[in-house]
């Protein structure tokens, strides 16, 4: 089913695209006025009379074609300056925000002078950025090429909300729990319940300031969408005081949750999980009783669709880097095994896929989770929208992540019921403060310093200890015990700032109404952040063993074994950034096996060290007294922690990107296709990536324009499945990936393509024919 | 020092040349599928796709577009079988040289050999990487080069598939003995033949072989118990196979053979002619020709259709 002559929808999506992104200070303002209102009372209820203040204060706006309203600026995709958890860089970077390469946004220059004048004087050195700065700021500068410690000037988000229990309680209902709870609790939980009192006292005035906006438009609204208005209104006067019952209620009740999270925190990646399973009684309820249909439906799930583009996330410039063209990263998990183990699946599932494959949207971060019995019309459905070219569905694998979980702790009931936070961050539903970005740790810096006397190549200066050099290590056994021990270093300096990070969040940002939708903060009355979670974890990303693989196999096989290549020569040459040195170079990239390739002896050797990592991650323990693991996953880090890095052993030159993706192998080296990347990826332990893996893969749109083509990629995606490999997602390549490797055809030189039933490396084809299948490749006519 | 005629007869029968293992070759069968290119053939198409796939012994492949120059092939050569003029690399193949270490001397593969020779365990490990992918359906197809060129090394190999239960499927050009064939049979699932010109002066003039001995082995297969697992292939090579005469032909004398017959009309493709170049090769065409569109393949099929073929294999 597809909406493309819907006129709401059309609307609403060129309305969206079309409106510029502002920087707002509205809120910062209100919060600053309330902190100064309220400087003597403790930080949560701050917090909470600030959240209060902006549901009731903060200038709201609907259009008449919306069936699903809330946003927490008036204009659509703001980036909001929200000063608690960061104030300095922004002072540093307002005047470049407009202009810097990566996610702009217009500032209006009276907003300037009211952030320096009113704004910045408030709260310098108050906020978590410059907290965790006075506390901890000089090490995680010291280590900041091996390790990049997150969540320092902005709240954690990464957090999938108990979305089930919202909609049967809504704000009523968990505001008269917290009323019980306050009249029985112990002294000390007295401010938790006052403070969750107060934000659902303002999440209710929030839907009816809402219903009254809708009402005095609806009077000048065009005539056909009036009665829609008010319908919308009455529901929003509903909510206020009552659960949701119908499905148009609750998609309204689940989008006000996120809203009011985004309001509260300003963080990325609050995730609402298996929306399919939850809304399913809801949507079932209206079918059997004839008040919806399918088609109604869609047009309320795309309505949401659209909500989910509208909130971006303003981040500073070099997090804007690592986190490239805002994946805020609203992530709904579909399809999956049920509580029983056996195949879940429903009418919602595929609705969610069609307005995907209608809209094309960056969100939300469609993912399917797909196990030994996904039956064949939801995983060819789902084929059918990654064929569109969205790079979505991405999708998850049952059969490598639950066990994975159960091991760490986790319930089996709670385990079987994963969702995704973000991009690929795994997690429970509603119980989980995952921490899941914690850090990201580069294993290819540690082996630069290890080739180098513990030395920067970058700026020469002494940057680790110096355990030795290439030339000085008599055999690979050394150079790996040198390099075990400098990796061992960076981690155990890593882990106090982790620390120092999450003492921060405590100190500065107590969430009351996060924690009012997360078991069992509730019940404790404690905050998410304090460890108020039933599960507390910790996930820290290791970047990238393709890169590690690829330089240890080059010198293992090159310096040691086959000895074609002195010691001294390839490190002066690395420290150099092979200059004058192309045919090693050379040598490096094309006479040595690469990660990805199903060689066992080097996709292990990556692998082998990111084992040693993670085993001496899980000896630590978090500050919510919670375990720490690893994940394998980067977003778009691997340009920003590449330029981190010098020439690297295997090929790579100074300061260009690592490989993408977090399992990927490096792109352009992966020369047996694709089944031989699947075999390699399937060599990473899970446990290894229990914190989320990320498999990039590309295909030719051809591949999929036939219904063999479809059963052929579906035998494929089943074998990853049996491989009990996590994640995988596919871009499909476009005009664009094709221009680029007539260009840099060095970088490209594992991309295939396919004429006719043939296969061919297409930088190996004459220039003609590579303009014949430039011109072929297209997805205008689809 | 030998030459490289030398270095592969010295390779012992169980042997076989191997010019590419192609894995997830998603169009020489049912599912995913892994294609063994056995080296050698019998013909000499002048369209041939797999121009390296002719001689049966290893060559030795030179990509200019990877070369960096560097003279390192040039240093290994003692007896002139690789010199640069005027920034060119040149070949002569047949110098005595150690070829082994030339190649190995370059650092980009820019050089290397076109194939390599592998005992029937060494394929079967190969074979069995994708046994995974294979679970659905799919599985191996063995290719050329002819592959009944080096039937005995085909036969154990099939063998072997056959005792891992692998799905099995063959592209010939069916220019051997029947009984060569006959022993291969029961060890497959699906067959490809190619008849790629009717007319018996013209396929010895395109080809460079008679086509008496590939028409009676495709009567004899299409009579087979066999024959449902058959589908007979023609190239489409403007002007010389793809003419209405020649379908024309062909549709009668297959649907003839076997009314049910499955007949597959493959797209021309220009891409194999960089691959010549490599090899210091002439391609047939100076101006290559594009593909044909889809209306352009329906006028085929029409004509197919008109002379008895019922049942088509379209990708």
């Amino acid at each position: 089913m597809n909406l493309k002559e819907n006129n709401r929808i059309t609307t609403l999506n060129e309305k969206m695209l079309h409106q510029p992104r502002y920087v707002s200070i509205e809120q910062a303002l209100i919060i600053t006025q309330t902190y100064k209102e309220h400087e003597q009372e403790p930080i949560i209820m701050k917090r909470a009379h600030a959240l209060y203040n902006a549901l009731c204060q903060l200038e709201i706006g609907v259009e008449q074609e919306e069936l699903i309203v809330g946003n927490r600026t008036k204009g659509v995709r703001y980036g909001v300056v929200f000063p608690e958890s960061g104030i300095s860089w922004v002072d540093r970077e307002l005047e470049t925000i407009s202009t810097r390469p990566q996610d702009k946004f217009h500032v209006r220059p009276e907003d300037i002078k009211t952030f320096r004048e009113v704004i910045v004087p408030y709260w310098r050195g108050k906020s978590l950025e410059d907290v965790v700065k006075q506390r901890c700021g000089d090490e995680i500068s010291a280590i900041g090429k091996v390790v990049k410690i997150n969540q320092t000037d902005h709240a954690q988000g990464h957090i999938c909300p108990n979305v089930k229990e919202w909609l049967e309680k809504g704000p009523s209902g968990l505001l008269e729990e917290a009323k019980q709870q306050l009249a029985v609790c112990k002294e000390e939980q007295k401010v938790f319940y006052e403070a969750v009192i107060l934000v659902m006292e303002g999440v209710k005035k929030f839907y009816m300031r809402y219903h009254d906006l809708l009402v005095s438009s609806a009077s000048t609204a065009d005539e056909i969408y009036r009665s829609h208005m008010l319908e919308v209104a009455r529901i929003c006067k509903k909510l206020s005081e009552k659960p949701a019952e119908s499905f148009h209620e609750a998609v309204q009740s689940v989008w006000m949750l996120f809203v009011v999270l985004h309001m509260e925190s300003n963080a990325s990646s609050f995730s609402p999980g298996r929306l399919d399973k939850t809304l399913y009684p809801y949507y079932e309820k209206d079918i059997k009783q004839g008040r919806l249909d399918k088609e109604k439906a869609l047009e309320i799930i795309e309505c949401l669709w659209l909500k989910f583009n509208e909130i971006v996330y303003l981040r500073n410039q070099h997090s804007a880097k690592y986190f490239a063209g805002f994946p805020i990263g609203f992530n709904i998990a579909i399809g999956g095994v049920d509580a029983q183990g056996k195949d879940y699946v429903n009418d919602l599932s595929h609705l969610f896929l069609d307005a995907q494959e209608d809209l094309g949207l960056p969100q939300p971060n469609l993912s399917v989770r797909l196990h030994t019995h996904t039956s064949d019309e939801l995983l060819h459905h789902a084929i059918r929208v990654v064929a569109k070219g969205s790079g979505m569905p991405q999708f998850f694998n049952d059969q490598a992540i639950i066990q994975e979980m159960e091991k760490l702790g986790i319930s089996h009931e709670d385990a079987m019921d994963y969702a995704i936070v973000g991009c690929v961050e795994l997690t429970t539903q509603g119980n989980n403060l995952g921490w899941s970005d914690a850090a990201m740790f580069n294993m290819n810096k540690v082996l630069e310093l290890t080739l180098h006397h513990g030395i920067d190549v970058l700026t020469g200066k002494q940057m680790g200890p110096d355990y030795g050099s290439l030339s000085t290590y008599q055999s690979f056994e050394e150079l790996e015990a040198a390099f075990e021990k400098m990796l061992y270093h960076f981690e155990d300096r890593m882990i106090p700032c982790c620390e120092q990070v999450e003492k921060g969040h405590i100190d500065i940002l107590p969430t009351p109404f996060l924690s009012s939708v997360i078991d069992d903060c509730m019940k404790q009355g404690m905050d998410v952040t304090a460890g108020g979670a039933h599960y507390n974890l910790s996930g820290i990303q290791m970047i990238q063993i393709a890169n590690l693989a690829d330089s240890l196999a080059a010198i293992k096989q090159l310096v040691f074994e086959e000895k074609r290549l002195l010691a001294k020569d390839l490190e002066n040459a690395l420290y150099n950034n092979f200059e004058g040195q192309e045919v090693m170079r050379q040598m490096l990239l094309n006479r040595v096996p690469k990660y990805g390739n199903d060689v066992a002896w080097v996709d292990e050797l990556g692998i082998k060290w990111a084992r040693k990592f993670r085993e001496r991650l899980r000896s630590y323990t978090n500050y919510r007294k919670g375990p720490y693991h690893s994940g394998m996953y980067t977003v778009s880090a691997h340009v920003p922690m590449g330029e981190n890095v010098g020439a690297s052993a295997d090929g790579r030159l100074s300061m260009t990107p690592l490989a993408d993706g977090g399992m990927s192998a490096v792109y352009g080296r992966d020369l047996k296709g694709p089944t031989a990347v699947l075999k390699s990826v399937s060599r990473i332990d899970n446990n290894l990536t229990s914190n989320g893996g990320l498999l990039n893969m590309k295909f030719l749109p051809d591949f999929f324009k036939t219904d063999t083509g479809i059963q052929k990629f579906a035998n494929f995606l089943r074998s990853f499945v049996a491989l009990e490999i996590p994640h995988v997602q596919f871009n499909v390549v476009r005009k664009e990936d094709l221009l680029a490797a007539q260009k840099h055809p060095e970088q490209y030189s594992s991309l295939t393509v396919r004429v006719a039933g043939y296969t061919a490396y297409f930088t190996e084809l004459a220039g003609e024919l590579q303009n014949e299948i430039i011109a072929r490749t297209s997805y205008d006519n689809v | 020092m030998k030459s490289l005629r030398e270095q592969a007869m010295t390779t012992s029968e169980c042997r076989g040349n191997v010019f590419d293992i192609k894995r997830f070759a998603t169009h020489d069968g049912k599912g995913i599928r892994t294609t063994l290119f056995l080296k050698g053939c019998p013909l000499r198409c002048v369209w041939c796709q797999n121009p390296e796939g002719l001689k049966k012994e290893p060559q030795v492949l030179y990509m200019e577009n990877k070369c960096l120059h560097c003279g390192s092939c040039v240093q290994c050569a003692k007896h002139g079988g690789v010199t640069i003029k005027q920034q060119h690399v040149c070949l002569q193949r047949e110098a005595q040289e150690d070829w082994e270490r030339i190649v190995d001397a370059c650092p980009t593969r820019a050089m290397q050999f076109d194939s390599r020779s592998y005992t029937v365990e060494e394929v079967m490990e190969e074979l069995l990487k994708d046994e995974v992918f294979f679970q659905r359906e799919g599985g191996i197809t063995i290719s050329g080069g002819e592959p009944f060129l080096q039937h005995e090394f085909l036969i154990e190999i099939l063998k072997e598939c056959k005792k891992k239960q692998l799905h099995t499927a063959i592209e010939s050009s069916f220019y051997t003995n029947w009984e060569i064939i006959q022993q291969a049979l029961p060890y497959l699932d699906q067959i490809y033949v190619d008849l790629k010109v009717f007319d018996s002066a013209l396929h010895k003039s395109y080809t460079g072989v008679d086509n008496k001995q590939i028409k009676e082995n495709i009567a004899f297969l299409l009579q087979s118990e066999k024959k449902d697992v058959v589908t007979i292939r023609t190239p489409l090579i403007p002007k010389l196979t793809a003419t209405p005469d020649n379908i024309a032909a062909i549709s009668t004398f297959i649907s003839n053979c076997y009314s049910k017959v499955r007949y597959e009309l493959l797209n021309y493709n220009p891409l194999a002619k960089a691959k010549y170049s490599y090899l210091d090769m002439e391609y047939c065409f100076d101006e290559n020709p594009k593909l044909y569109t889809n209306e352009q393949m329906e006028q085929f099929y029409a004509i197919a259709q008109t002379h008895g073929i019922q049942q088509f294999i379209k990708e």
